[in-house]
């Protein structure tokens, strides 16, 4: 057990899980003196009949102020000021937010205008610009995956002037998550398969990297437990409600997790990827897992072999040699890839290169491994992750995770 | 914030003497090295022309700030925040904590990554400038201190260890 000399753990997030947990919302915002709420969700959402499924939940118990659909994927500076202003129009008192990571951001965004009372978010950048409680908002998560609905950030995009804005504040954490398995019931296994394991890096990296903590450590394990014992299950029956219901819960010990403690270069590259390629973080993050087991090995082999017990259970921990483990580890994620790969008929990627869009092109060819690299100087988990990672280190695993070939521990320069 | 007795107020006036010098003699080397080392050179080339950042401790400082000006020559630009116009700012979050760091107590990517730095600016320009610092305390630490500072102690060529060693902590001293 490592515990660092400092460390801070916060997490003042009403949790309320279970099925049938939609109906508690009207009663969740009466007790924080709300009456009249706004809904924000997005078009996907929408057309997949969950906002529906929300409004019909709490409708008779509570006046709907407004709904909002106009989220975009990729969460943007004026549709947060134009909801706001939506918001204030229609004397909205509060926020539904329903959907995944953009829907929460924007939500999160569009709550900083109108507590504040102002009209343009930009307002607010740098650290300590929020200074007092904000609006009461419930987060629903639908995807089982980013954890927003725990986390202190929200990144919103500035089309305009290309650059993402990051705001970190306590007074982001949303007041309440509902974890109800009627919102990702209906998820496509080829969707709930990335970002569960979008949910299962967080954990691992929140354990394995240099913020980690005893409190996070505790969330973490537990979520990779319940991610590896359900993941499957989910795959092979999708309307399974308690399984269901395991990998939200699990997404959002994760995302308590890594709020706590942060990601390391699984996210640093992944974010690369993304933003580079456009491919859906939850893919990318599968698929560089391994890689980021791999090239810390030297430094946290320890902790990986740790990992064992809660994603491969008892039985293996116990009959591998201690000396293996970690590297049982690494395999036991690319089995999963693998398997995940054949429950979804080859949709799940389980190398860079299978990447396809929905037209079967390729998403991310070879030539731009050096921008991505150069892309991933620049994101801030990087200092999070145990060895330290320069242009020639991103691209030797961006190569090999395009490759699809285990990465040669023994080329990972060590100090 | 008061704190409690256990700390000596002639204490506290020492610790920060001791880290007013050494951050400006941090600021002095990184625009030495800004002269001398090529990594260091292209790290600031890729900033913008102009580009002022501080380095701190959290709410009273000690400070100081770096910048670069039009002509892209990099600066040590003295120990006040306010009198500047200041793109990053860099700041633990208490004096403490900046201690700890300057004594190596801690290794420094262990406490850049425990909620301990805030980052007021852009992210990847403070990604350079953590970069920059990592370089820069190789220079001008001993290696067994500066295993503790950086993650990996870096391969250098002798050129770079001998020579421009010298030349980074001929230039700080100097102050040319
Ligand atoms: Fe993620």
């Amino acid at each position: 057990m490592y515990i660092p000399s400092y460390y801070e753990f916060c997490c003042k997030v009403k949790t309320v899980a279970g099925h049938g947990t939609l109906e508690r919302i009207p009663g969740l915002l009466e007790a924080m003196g709300a009456r009249n709420p706004m809904i924000i969700t997005d078009k996907g959402v929408s057309q997949a009949g969950l906002a529906t499924i929300v409004i019909n939940a709490i409708e008779d118990k509570i006046s709907i102020g407004s709904v909002e659909d106009d989220v975009p994927p990729d969460s943007d500076l004026k549709v947060v000021n134009h909801i706001a202003s939506i918001y204030k129009k229609k004397a909205c008192d509060s926020i539904i937010a329903v959907g995944g990571g953009s829907v929460l951001d924007t939500a999160k965004g569009v709550n900083i205008v109108v507590s504040e009372d102002a009209d343009d978010l930009m307002q607010f950048t740098g650290a300590g610009a929020l200074k007092r409680e904000l609006k009461p908002l419930i987060a629903v998560p639908t995807t089982a995956g980013t954890g927003s609905e725990v986390t202190l950030v929200a990144v919103i995009a500035d089309h305009d002037n290309n650059r993402k804005m990051l705001f970190t504040s306590y007074f982001l954490l949303p007041d309440a998550a509902i974890i109800d398995p009627r919102m990702t019931l209906t998820l496509p296994v080829h969707i709930a398969a990335p970002t569960a394991m979008d949910a299962m890096t967080h954990a691992i990296e929140a354990y394995i990297c240099l913020s980690k903590n005893p409190l996070s450590d505790a969330h973490a394990l537990e979520a990779i437990e319940m991610i590896s014992n359900n993941i499957m299950a989910v795959m092979e029956a999708p309307d399974d409600g308690d399984a269901r219901l395991a990998l939200g819960t699990a997404a959002t010990l994760a995302g308590i997790a890594f709020s706590n403690s942060m990601v390391g270069m699984i996210h640093t590259l992944g974010h690369s990827v993304g933003s580079v390629c456009h491919v859906p973080h939850g893919t990318c993050m599968s698929i560089l897992l391994p890689y980021g087991l791999e090239y810390n090995m030297h430094k946290v082999g320890d902790r990986i072999a740790e990992l064992l017990f809660p994603l491969a259970g008892a039985k293996v921990y116990a009959t591998t040699p201690r000396q293996e483990r970690a590297q049982k580890c690494v395999q036991y994620t690319r089995d999963m890839n693998q398997k995940l790969y054949e429950a979804t008929n080859g949709i799940h990627a389980r190398n860079l290169k299978e990447i396809t869009d929905r037209d079967q092109n390729p998403m991310v060819p070879q030539s731009k491994l050096p921008e991505i690299a150069r892309t991933a100087l620049g994101d801030g988990s990087i200092f999070y992750n145990p060895e330290a990672l320069e242009y020639d280190d991103c691209l030797m695993v961006l190569t090999a995770a395009w490759q699809g070939e285990k990465l040669d521990q023994s080329k990972v320069r060590k100090g | 914030m008061e704190h409690f007795v256990e700390i000596k107020p002639g204490r506290k006036l020492l610790k920060r003497i001791f880290l007013s010098i050494n951050l400006w003699f941090v600021g002095k080397a990184i625009q030495a090295a800004a002269k001398v080392d090529d990594e260091v050179k292209q790290e600031f080339d890729a900033l913008p022309d102009g580009f002022t950042f501080s380095l701190g401790a959290f709410p009273n400082g000690p400070y100081m700030v770096v910048g670069k000006n039009e002509k892209g020559v990099v600066k040590y630009m003295g120990s006040k925040i306010d009198t500047v116009r200041l793109d990053m700012k860099m700041s633990l979050k208490s004096i403490e904590c900046l201690f700890l760091l300057f004594t190596f107590q801690e290794s420094t990517p262990v406490a850049n990554s425990m909620d301990r730095l805030y980052v007021d600016g852009d992210i990847p320009h403070a990604c350079s400038i953590v970069r920059i610092m990592d370089i820069v305390q190789v220079y001008l630490l001993p290696k067994f201190i500066a295993k503790l500072a950086i993650k990996r102690y870096p391969k250098w060529s002798l050129k770079r260890h001998t020579w421009n060693r010298l030349m980074v902590n001929l230039r700080a001293i100097a102050g040319f």
